[in-house]
Formats: structure tokens, sequence, C-alpha cells
């Protein structure tokens, strides 16, 4: 794997990436990550990307936190037993508001895991093979190659109208 | 703007972060003294007591209630647009999102203090957490006050992560065209984003997570503060009419607030191409919804004060529009439901003086709309000779000039160091 070039080749428009990923699939090449200003369906749907799995953190959350909220309510109500205006000591309106509004908060933390969690932030190691043309105007392939297949790729990527960066490569797996 | 490009969308957005001029710092400065002002009021109200306020018997929540109420809804449209207009797809609202955002956070932090200081001993706030004391008994989550303490705080932590997750990759941008310590700072902050399809297939689905679950938390907290009200017996507060009608009159209070700031905003850092006439156009039509809202609410309050034959009822709002708090009655009736409807003309609603003149009549309108129903149900209740007057004092008029110095003080300081356009939302609208 030392022996590896990975080059990255920086796109307008959406439709040379879509193109790109076609071709390479074909290829002797291999596509390691995607980088692009704004998220695309069509790039993501070529990628094949599987659906997040975030959802379920944010769905736990949300099952955890009516739960905790609600039986919390509960939990101090019956520490005295004490009746306020005629409502029962486990009151079932009052607390529902309350396991709602620790829903939504346990939903919402729930989803930031997730996010940390499935998104893999923070990523001070993706910044290594990294162009910052990326987050302005420009869509990336990186692809990798063995080192005699440099120049072909290169000339692959410029042929569909690619500038073309040379990454450092890092010593993660990709 | 369908002519612009990702390179000049980033250039604008950029060119607000670089180092301001004088008159930037003698804003910060002022409005740093109007901070101060507001302080040094607590700090006097906290040494001497709560009666240094004009709240009496039986007016006991006066303009720091109404300014915790008028705050919570200035913040509700931020939520609106960023996460309710999200789910509706309404492509106008991604250049003002950012900035309507910050606005939801600062707006709830400045209604957070209100409580502490209405408190009058802050220290005691403890009282509202869910701690038991020394017998074991706990906070009563039966009333609508501990309702309020969980939402509010479920809100700020919300919007705040809202806020902040939506920044990451505007934040990824300002890192890459940054430089030296700067561009330290903002590694850190972007958290190492690089907009890999990853990266993107995760945000965009924890995003759409986070505007659903906003979107009825949005509502649920303003109808929470209603039933601050609401679930009392007083005369004017006790109806079923509340929480629609504050959820309304918050959002309603919270573009107008938008803008007031946004107008600004776009002639000081040159981004009419960004913000341009039709996206305030567009607020300006949902001002109009708003306010015909409000104004049914308010007709409809009316209607069945009548219908109920309940004496007090009647009285209460017989006297609103009569009695010694009839001029901000009036204020509040014009500015939020007549005022609003010269945004019907289009040659109004693309003028942009127009548009600012109105947006800060409506603010007005919408914190006499608190004062009214505040105090007045409270001042002339069931029993005549219980009856009151309420006038703020000096010392609460420094503590809401404080809070507004500290809202505008908190959103000058973002927009000239943070970006307050979300650029990645603007190219999302140009592709």
């Amino acid at each position: 794997m030392s022996a590896e070039k990975r080059l990255m080749g920086l796109f307008k428009e959406p439709d040379q990436v879509i193109d790109t990923l076609e071709a390479l699939k074909s290829s002797p090449w291999s596509v390691v990550r995607v980088h692009g200003p704004i998220p695309n369906h069509k790039i993501a749907d070529a990628l094949n990307l599987p659906k997040s799995k975030v959802g379920y953190f944010t769905l736990a959350g949300g099952i955890i936190g009516f739960f905790t909220g609600f039986l919390f309510a509960a939990y101090t109500s019956v520490q005295w037993d004490l009746i306020v205006s005629g409502k029962p000591i486990v009151a079932l309106v009052p607390f529902f508001i309350v396991g709602f509004e620790f829903t939504i908060l346990f939903s919402v933390i729930g989803n930031v895991i997730g996010l940390i969690n499935v998104g893999g932030l923070p990523d001070w190691g993706g910044l290594v093979e990294y162009d910052p043309r990326c987050s302005g105007e420009h869509y990336g392939i990186t692809a990798a190659c063995d080192p005699v297949g440099e120049t072909a790729l290169r000339q692959f990527f410029q042929d569909r109208g690619a500038q073309v960066a040379t990454l450092e490569t890092s010593s993660q797996p990709a | 703007m369908s002519d612009l490009t990702f390179a000049q969308v980033d250039q604008t957005v950029l060119d607000t972060l670089k180092p301001p001029g004088k008159s930037y710092w003698a804003l910060i400065a002022l409005l740093f003294c109007g901070v101060l002002l507001g302080a040094g009021c607590w700090i006097y109200q906290i040494f001497v007591g709560v009666g240094v306020a004009g709240m009496n018997n039986p007016v006991a929540w006066g303009t720091y209630l109404i300014n915790f109420v008028f705050w919570v809804g200035i913040a509700h449209s931020g939520t609106l647009i960023s996460a309710i207009l999200h789910l509706f797809r309404a492509g106008w609202r991604n250049p003002i999102a950012r900035a309507a955002e910050t606005m939801t956070v600062f707006a709830v932090c400045t209604a957070g203090l209100f409580p502490f200081i209405h408190l009058g001993r802050a220290w005691m706030v403890y009282y509202m957490l869910p701690f038991p004391n020394q017998r074991n008994l706990w906070p009563n989550f039966q009333s609508p006050l501990m309702f309020d303490v969980v939402a509010i705080s479920t809100y700020l932590t919300v919007s705040s992560l809202f806020w902040y997750t939506g920044m990451l990759p505007d934040l990824a941008i300002v890192r890459d065209n940054a430089s030296g310590f700067r561009k330290k700072i903002f590694t850190v902050l972007s958290m190492g984003w690089t907009g890999r399809f990853e990266q993107w297939r995760h945000y965009t689905r924890g995003y759409l997570f986070f505007a659903a679950l906003a979107t009825p938390l949005v509502i649920s907290v303003h109808s929470v503060v209603s039933w601050d009200f609401a679930l009392a017996v007083v005369p004017g507060w006790h109806t079923t009419i509340f929480a629609p009608y504050f959820v309304a009159g918050a959002i309603h209070s919270g573009l107008a607030m938008v803008l007031t700031l946004m107008i600004p905003l776009r002639k000081i850092f040159n981004t009419q191409q960004i913000i341009s006439m039709h996206v305030l156009e567009s607020v300006a039509k949902t001002i109009v919804f708003t306010g015909l809202i409000v104004g049914f609410a308010y007709a409809t309050e009316f209607f069945i004060a009548w219908y109920s034959h309940n004496p007090l009822e009647q009285y209460i709002f017989q006297w609103r529009p009569t009695g010694d708090y009839a001029v901000g009655f009036w204020i509040m009736a014009i500015c939020n439901t007549v005022v609003p409807l010269f945004l019907l003309v289009k040659k109004i609603r693309t003028s942009i003086a127009a548009l600012f003149v109105i947006s800060i009549l409506i603010n007005i309108g919408m914190w006499y709309e608190r004062f009214v129903i505040i105090i007045t149900s409270v001042a002339r209740d069931f029993i005549p000779h219980a009856w009151g007057y309420f006038a703020p004092s000096p010392i609460e008029y420094g503590i809401m000039i404080g809070s507004f110095s500290l809202f505008f003080f908190l959103f000058c300081l973002f927009i000239k160091h943070m970006p307050s356009i979300s650029m990645t939302e603007v190219k999302e609208m140009l592709e």
C-alpha cells in the first residue's frame, strides 16, 4: 500500500463527476472518496452509498427521552404524594408535556451522537488528503493507482475536463 | 441571484469577515455601554431588592415578563425559517436562514435572563431546577412554570445545536480561505469537515431530523409560554386560543425582526445579490399571513368575551381598548393587524424604506401585545378594591435597554466574525 499513488480530479460540474465515476468502474483504478461543496443526490447514487443510520440514534434518543421525562416527573411527584389542584399524583396530561420536551431534547442529542459516531466527526485525518478547492466550487474525486499508472490516471482525469491534484497519502485506511 | 457562481457566493460572504472599520467598533462600544447600563441596573436591583421595579400588588408580572415573552417570540421565526421552511423546501429562506438561526440563539439567551432578573434574588434560581430540597420535595411538574423551564432549556439546547451543525460546511469554507491563527481556529470549529459524500450522506439526514424535531418543538415552546397565562383563572388569560395565538404572534414578531436585521445587513455588507428583493418580499408576504392570524385571534378574544356572557371577561375586554392602557392596546391593534396589510401593495413591499419602517412598527406592536396581555388582566381582575396600576420604573427601562443592547451586541459580533449567510445553502439554491 505504501507505493500507492492518489490523485484528485477536480470538476466544476456534477454531471462530469457522475460520468467519471461511471468510467472509473470499468478502469483499473479505485475510487477512494468524493468531495463536494454541496450535497448531490445523483453523485450519492452513483457512489451507491447506503442509507445513513443516523436516524436510529435519533429514534433511540426520542424513546429514551420520552420515558425519562415522563418517569422523572412521576418519580418527583410520588416523593411526597402532594395533591395539587385536585389532579392525580401521577397526572398524565402535564407529565406528557414534560415527556414530550424530553423526547425532542434526547432525540436531538441522539441525532448529534449519530452524526459524530457514524459521520466520523471530528475527522482531522481527512484533511491530509484534501484539496481546499473542494469547499469552494469544485467536486473532487480521489482515485488510487499504482505508481506506474499515475500518468494514465492523470490523463484520464484531464480528458474529462478535470484539474488534477497529487495528494499526500495518509496512513489511515481509505 | 441565479447568475452568481459558487466562487462569487463564497467571496461575497467571506468579504463580510474582513477586519472591520472604526464605525463597527464604535457601534460595538455603544451597544456594550447599553449592556453595562442594563447590568448596572440589575446589580442595583440585586442589592436594593426587587421593589425598585414598578411591580406591585396586584401587578406582580411587569416588564421582565413582557420582555421574556417578547424575546422568546423573536426567537421563533429563526426556527420557522431554518426548520419549517426547510421542510417545505422554500428556497427563498436559504440566504436568511443563518442570520435567523443566530437571531434565535441570541434571543433565547436574552429571554433566559429575565426569569433570573424577575426573581429578584437571582441566586435562588435553583428552586426552578429539578432539584429536591432538604425534605425531598421536588418542584411541581404539574405547573406550567416548570413546563416553561423544561421547554426553554430544550429550545436553547436544540436551537444552538441546530445552528452549529448547520454552520459546519461554512466553517470549513472559511478555514480553507484563511491563514495563520485564524485558520487554526476554524480548523477546530469545522471539526475536520471535508465535504466527503460519506459526510454529506449523514449530514443531510441528520439536518432533516433536526428540522423535523425543531418544528414541533417551536410550536410547543410558545404554547407552553402561553400556558403560563392560560392555565391561570384570570380574566383575559384563561382561554384555549392562547397557544395558537401566541405561536402566530411569535412568528409575526420574529419575521419583523428578521426584516429589521436583514435590511441594514444586506446594505452594509453589500449582499443585495444574495439577500435579494425577492427574499425580503417573501418575508413580507409571510408577515401579511401571520398578521391576519394575529388579527383573527384578537377578534376571537373579543367575540368569546361577548359570547361567553361572563361579566369579568366582558369587563376586561371593554377596559382594554378604553381604560388606562388604551394607548398600548391601540398601538398593538394597529401595528400588528392594520400596518402589515400595507404589505399587500407590491409597491410598498418592494420598497426597502417602507419594509424597514413597517418591520419596526410591528416589533413595537408586538412588544405592546405582551404588555396588554400581561398587565391589563392582573391590574383589573376579580375584586375592584384590589385593582392596581403599573408603570415601569427607570430600573426596568434600564434593564430593557440592556436586553436590546445585549441582543444587538451579540448579533453584531457574530456577523463580523462568523459566516452570517449560509454559503452552502445559497449554492444549493443555485444548483
